[in-house]
């Protein structure tokens, strides 16, 4: 599917859940208008957005939280699908955008492409479920589903290689956990 | 000849009791050898809550996670653990100006030698590692030093970023 159709979904589908956002996902969040509020951004840290949605999960269980995380990203601290799992929470949905490629630094392949298996990882790692979708057409009917199951569960995404200039986030990291913290913690 | 040691091994529940009166919600770990009493004392109480983790950055998202939902949390680490994060530290601690209080263990130091004239790199080399990130640190080097646990810990809040407590000797 086309990056923009899986955001759009995850738009229509969002329903005030948390959302984390790093590389290749942040920046059309951000323009399709969902990081005003309920979100915070991890693009510099190399893999983090799956620990620090964790942290969110675990400080604020009232609230679904939706990661829009990387098949690089994800990568760079693969581990933390291991310690997700550990804690369980139930209201954790990590979402990889999964193109096979280091989008931002121009399209250079990621380690593994059509080899490794996402879901079979995060099923291995102790998430509650892991599913696959290649076609928008089947992810829309089967979001509202997935967000009734209790998480973790992690949903690949596999997402058309996209080679215009990449974007970046456009709100600094600080702003928006200062942002957050003052929704969640006032 | 006896030598006085530069360090001295403070009890684990001594360190565990500071950090309860701070009023840490959670402490995030990947494990120290050095604070393993430390740890065996936490890992007995209710509160603060005792999460492992398997990376040093985890803890660090983790505890910016927590810390945007009200929380008060802290990370236990190692001197080799802090290398392995400071991207992470760049990014949230710094960058995202999140309160970031790391208990530290200076695993491998000789408690007879001053640290800067350990010849274990990872001693020696923490203290300006820090100080190059901006990352400011106290040392416990005996008991009298347990109160600074509480002033690195307001550091952090104060600034809205990394602050840490670097223990010299094991606990005991």
């Amino acid at each position: 599917m086309q990056k923009q159709e899986a955001i759009d979904l995850l738009v229509k589908h969002r329903h005030g859940a948390i959302s984390v956002t790093t590389m290749q996902a942040a920046a059309p969040w951000h323009l399709a208008g969902q990081t005003s509020s309920m979100h915070c951004e991890a693009s510099l840290c190399m893999g983090s957005a799956a620990s620090l949605a964790l942290g969110l999960a675990l400080g604020a269980p009232q609230h679904n939280v939706m990661v829009l995380d990387g098949d690089g990203s994800l990568l760079m601290q693969l581990g933390s699908l291991v310690t997700v799992a550990s804690f369980a929470p139930a209201n954790f949905y990590h979402f990889v955008f999964a193109n096979g490629t280091y989008e931002s630094s121009g399209n250079q392949p990621v380690p593994g492409t059509g080899v490794m298996d996402l879901p079979a990882l995060a099923k291995a790692s102790g998430y509650a479920d892991a599913f696959s979708f290649e076609d928008a057409a089947e992810l829309d009917p089967a979001l509202p589903e997935l967000f009734d199951r209790d998480g973790p569960i992690l949903i690949e995404l596999k997402i058309a290689r996209d080679d215009a200039t990449p974007r970046w986030a456009l709100v600094p990291m600080a702003e928006m956990v200062r942002a957050l913290r003052n929704e969640l913690a006032p | 000849m006896i030598t006085t040691p530069l360090a001295i091994s403070l009890e684990g529940k001594l360190i565990a009791d500071a950090i309860c009166e701070l009023g840490v919600t959670h402490v995030i770990s990947v494990p120290d050898t050095n604070l393993r009493t430390v740890l065996a004392d936490l890992a007995a109480r209710s509160v603060p809550k005792l999460m492992y983790v398997c990376t040093e950055d985890e803890a660090i998202g983790i505890n910016a996670g927590l810390y945007m939902t009200g929380h008060k949390p802290m990370l236990l680490i190692q001197n080799n653990g802090f290398y392995a994060c400071i991207n992470t530290i760049k990014a949230i601690a710094l960058g995202a100006e999140v309160p970031t209080f790391m208990l530290v263990g200076q695993f491998g130091r000789d408690v007879n030698k001053r640290v800067e004239d350990s010849p274990n790199r990872a001693v020696h080399r923490l203290e300006p590692t820090m100080t190059t990130w901006g990352v400011p640190f106290v040392r416990i080097d005996e008991p009298d030093d347990v109160p600074l646990i509480r002033a690195a810990w307001d550091r952090a809040w104060t600034t809205k970023g990394p602050s840490a407590a670097i223990v010299g000797a094991p606990s005991r």
